[in-house]
């Protein structure tokens, strides 16, 4: 019986070629798209959850805030931490970690590291890295101890086998390796290449500043909560003297799985995934497949006039509904089966294309047996969502009817409608979502930022001390195209707060307030393009102030206008006035006019910018942009006379900037991209629909033709209905995109407006789209002879 | 073997009821060769499709071999359409998508009958009527007459007791009516199959041994 129904739908397939085509292309398209997406989202969704110990895993995140003022939260931690934390009973494992990237050289390869680690011991014990070679419990046991990744090891060794042998870090220590671990997956935050033992940076404990992540393993039946309960003692006793009331201090251990997506914690070690942004996707993953099966139900119900004799005749000869409707079942089965391979297919193939859209490395893992199970869901679930209302459908036929050739040309026709409603619904929503999201990145782009991004290219600064760079300074500045060159502690994106300014001239004694600031060299405002409103800019008269002895060292400070307007001054007013910003006396030398240094998604803070030359991550050169090659040429040969053994890297500030809409860009890209998906496997579906009507009505229209009807008049007539569909769908998705983007841009503290005008263009959009893919059958059947069509009847 | 007692068929009319059929009185014996006569819209099909089961009247009752059709229930209905009974449409109503092979066997196929009876039997009638050569086409790549002769295949391949004939000559000309015709007749005769047929060529029902006129849904004495 099987392979009777078999063979008819093999049959029906191949002598169908339009209607199968269609149906295949969507339905594979969908499974294709749906694929690619369920393994973003399963990546999204498992992060962290690998390890063994998942749910005993915390990482201490630090809130802390001024009285009245907002608190920060942020996964830094003081070092000191963990020493101290080491004795509560609720901790099992704990571990600091220190991100730091550094150059790595073996032999005559030296390369910039940017997955460089430091951790404590118990780091391989707490975390699932497993390891190649090496004993998770001691490879990090003692000072200049490396683990490297399974790939590193093989970039600089050529082999694992590299247990014993020691690497050059920074140019300056012997590290001695002692393990190989499996590469980290992708699904983690704490992606590493190389992690060293945290006892070989020296570094003193200490309490006054936070620069390093504490992860704990809680020990057998210890809470969260009374880890917490803890660690707020802890806080009374070591930083009881800071604690005045109304200030905000509190370490809070937060649940490892829940980082990458719920985590409300500043500079984590990867930017976290958004939880929104994910919901979003797998309403598309469902969408698109539900569209897919949606033009599956339609085609196939609308054929029903074309199968209704067949139909007929097997009731005549015997066939109960039962038997019919596993005949259909059998139809979709086929046809979802080649849809869900030629799905795969697909999905493998763009697989490549869509981790570097989305940023992630992500494998089809066709070697576990996981994903056939998987599949066979999806093609299950396609099969019996498809098929099973087509099928529901024709085998309710009532055979007399259809034998005496009264075929329902109306039946199911509402549900149809409402269907192509639903599908156009959803393809409207995505456009203006695509236009609105399009739009705020544009806008984003655009926008003033106050300073002037283009054209600054950051090196590394930390190998610098102060009379290199300067000597490095002079001699870029004799280049020709290097406008200004200058140095700050950390790119303007990433700047840290952490920092308290008080005693100031004409304020209370104890007002103090949080603000964020930038250690910089003094051609700072030069190099990145930033006005001052008033007062002047630093001189070296201010850098040799800052470099005297203690008692006398002045501290010449620039804050921007939103600082000003916090203190509730004026610009003219604050110049000149004495400030302490954590123990660094001054005065106020001028008022900045508000620049964006973070993402447009918060209000432009507070934010001093001093000389301070002690330390500086990144050197700034502002280039004229001409002969860009030749200028990058000259920069290096410069550098290789300073560092000859540091290899010569660098990037564009506006790489930086871009960075901080990392996510929007991509689900913008994303987002549009499946979009234009959805919108093409609807308008397939539409297709099908209109060349089925067409045909239904080749004799309407015969007749119309012979009675005179011009061309034009019946692609009207056959048009007409789909765009009222069309019309009706963008009623429909308006208010709901409407909504979602208002939300969405509610996310932004600047964003676009949304206007009627970005509507108006998505609704005519899916006109077009509509009336193109309409017209095309309809034109066919408008030119046909109407002596042929009539005959045929 | 079928006997019609006071059967009515009607649907609604605004208000009122339209009747196809009204209060029509039939009983045809085993062996027997019936055609029922009449002009077009007369009602015809739609006793023949309610002997066939297709079709079930608005009132008065359908005994077949004795037994009430209506008060069976769904599975022995099923047995009995699928056991007894055979169709030849005038449209042929072969599956555009199966073979002259495969057209036969599906009456088969929807009776469960093993493989090896199924072909054994397919054989039989593919052989009776020397179709053969042909049993891997498909209908389209036939006459109409030939057409004919596999849509007669299709129905007694079940080995019915009755075979309901809707104007089986209807789409043929005459050369190939007389085949289908003497077919019949030789299936009434020699199998002992009771066929029941609808008409409108007198020529025809003159094959048949009973001609049943019918007119405005009534039965004319």
């Amino acid at each position: 019986m099987w392979r009777n129904y078999l063979k008819t739908a093999l049959r029906n397939l191949k002598k169908r070629k339009l209607y199968s085509a269609i149906n295949i292309t969507g339905l594979s398209a969908g499974i294709a798209c749906f694929i690619l997406l369920a393994l973003y989202l399963r990546n999204e969704w498992t992060y962290d959850n690998f390890h063994a110990h998942a749910t005993e895993l915390y990482r201490i995140r630090f809130d802390y805030g001024e009285k009245d003022q907002e608190v920060t939260h942020t996964a830094l931690t003081p070092n000191g931490l963990a020493p101290v934390m080491k004795d509560f009973p609720e901790v099992k494992y704990i571990s600091r970690v220190y991100p730091s990237a550094t150059t790595v050289a073996y032999g005559d390869k030296v390369m910039n590291e940017k997955g460089f680690l430091y951790a404590d011991p118990a780091f391989f014990s707490m975390f699932s890295f497993p390891l190649i070679a090496g004993n998770a419990a001691t490879v990090l046991s003692g000072p200049n101890m490396v683990v490297l990744s399974e790939t590193m090891a093989r970039k600089y060794f050529g082999t694992t086998d590299i247990v014993g042998k020691t690497l050059k870090i920074n140019n300056k220590n012997e590290y001695q390796v002692t393990g190989v671990a499996i590469d980290a997956p992708a699904n983690t935050h704490l992606k590493f290449d190389f992690v060293a033992s945290y006892a070989s940076l020296g570094k003193q404990d200490t309490w006054n500043s936070a620069n390093d992540y504490t992860y704990v393993q809680l020990a057998s039946k210890a809470t969260a909560g009374a880890l917490h309960g803890r660690l707020k003692n802890l806080v009374k006793e070591q930083m009881g003297s800071v604690t005045r009331s109304g200030v905000t201090l509190d370490f809070v251990p937060e649940s490892v799985p829940g980082i990458h997506l719920h985590s409300i914690a500043l500079n984590s070690t990867e930017a976290g995934g958004d939880i929104r942004y994910n919901y979003i996707l797998t309403i598309i993953a469902a969408l698109l497949l539900l569209i897919a099966c949606i033009n599956f139900m339609n085609l196939a119900t609308a054929r029903s006039a074309e199968r209704g004799r067949e139909i007929g005749v097997r009731k005549a000869l015997g066939a109960v509904r039962g038997q019919l409707f596993w005949q259909f079942i059998a139809e979709s089965t086929l046809i979802s089966f080649c849809a869900v391979v030629l799905g795969i297919m697909i999905a493998l193939v763009l697989l490549p294309v869509f981790n570097n859209m989305a940023g992630v490395t992500l494998k089809l893992g066709l070697d576990s047996y996981h994903i056939y199970l998987w599949l066979a869901g999806v093609f299950l679930c396609t099969t019996f969502f498809a098929g099973t209302y087509p099928a529901l459908f024709l085998s309710g036929f009532r055979p007399v009817q259809v034998l005496k050739g009264r075929v329902m040309h109306t039946s199911g026709g509402s549900i149809r409608k409402s269907l192509v409603v639903f599908q156009f619904a959803a393809s409207v929503f995505f456009i203006i979502c695509t236009l609105v999201v399009s739009n705020q990145l544009k806008y984003i782009q655009q926008k003033k930022l106050g300073l002037d991004r283009s054209q600054v290219l950051v090196l590394s600064g930390e190998n610098f001390s102060r009379q290199m760079l300067e000597a490095f300074k002079g001699r870029l500045l004799q280049q020709s195209g290097i406008k200004y060159v200058s140095a700050s502690y950390d790119s303007p994106v990433s700047v840290g707060g952490g920092y308290t300014i008080g005693n100031l001239e004409g304020k209370p004694a104890d007002y103090s307030m949080n603000i964020t600031a930038i250690p910089v060299e003094k051609d700072y405002l030069q190099t990145m393009g930033i006005s001052l409103l008033v007062g002047a800019n630093l001189t070296d008269a201010d850098v040799q102030d800052i470099l005297k002895e203690d008692k006398d060292r002045v501290y010449h400070f620039l804050l921007n206008e939103t600082a000003i307007k916090q203190l509730g001054w004026t610009a003219e007013t604050a110049v000149g006035k004495r400030m302490v910003m954590n123990g660094r006396a001054g005065t106020i030398k001028g008022v900045m006019k508000d620049f964006h240094f973070a993402s447009m998604k918060t209000k432009i803070e507070p934010i001093v910018v001093f000389p301070e030359y002690e330390w500086f991550g990144e050197v700034l050169i502002k280039t004229s942009g001409d002969n860009q090659q030749q200028v990058i040429a000259g920069i290096e040969r410069i550098w290789k006379e300073y560092l000859p053994a540091v290899p010569f890297g660098y990037h564009f500030m506006d790489e930086d900037f871009n960075g901080l809409y990392k996510s929007e860009f991509r689900t913008g890209t994303i987002l549009s991209t499946f979009s234009i998906v959805i919108i093409l496997v609807s308008c397939l579906g539409l297709l099908g629909l209109a060349a089925f009507t067409a045909e239904q009505r080749t004799r309407e229209v015969g007749i119309r033709k012979v009675l005179g009807a011009s061309a034009t008049s019946v692609v009207a007539l056959l048009s007409k209905d789909f765009i009222k569909l069309v019309l009706i769908s963008l009623c429909i998705a308006s208010p709901f995109a409407w909504y979602a983007m208002h939300q969405w841009l509610e996310g932004f503290a600047y964003h676009t407006r949304l206007h009627a005008g970005t509507f108006l263009l998505a609704g005519t959009i899916a006109i077009v789209i509509a009336l193109l893919t309409v017209s095309l059958q309809s034109v066919k059947a408008a030119l046909m002879n109407p002596v042929k069509s009539l005959r045929s009847e | 073997m079928i006997q019609l007692q006071k059967i009515s068929r009607h649907y609604p009319v605004g208000f009122g009821k339209n009747y196809i059929l009204k209060d029509i009185d039939l009983t045809i014996n085993e062996g027997e060769f019936v055609s029922i006569m009449g002009p077009s819209g007369s009602g015809k099909s739609t006793l023949l499709h309610i002997m066939g089961l297709l079709e079930e009247p608005s009132e008065g009752q359908y005994l077949f071999e004795g037994e009430r059709v209506d008060r069976m229930n769904e599975k022995k209905r099923t047995q009995l359409h699928r056991g007894s009974i055979g169709f030849v449409f005038q449209a042929y109503h072969l599956i555009d998508e199966l073979t002259v092979y495969e057209n036969i066997e599906t009456p088969l196929l929807y009776k469960n009958i093993p493989t090896s009876e199924r072909k054994s039997r397919v054989a039989d009638v593919l052989d009776r009527f020397n179709m053969v050569a042909k049993k891997d086409l498909f209908p389209n790549q036939l006459s109409g007459g030939q057409q004919q002769l596999v849509g007669i295949a299709r129905a007694i391949v079940a080995e019915p007791r009755v075979i309901l004939a809707d104007e089986p000559t209807g789409n043929l000309h005459s050369d190939q009516a007389k085949v289908i015709m003497q077919l019949f007749k030789h299936l009434n005769e020699q199998d002992k199959i009771t066929i029941v047929q609808v008409t409108h060529s007198d020529v025809n029902a003159t094959y048949g041994n009973r001609v049943i006129q019918i007119r405005d849904g009534h039965i004319q004495p």
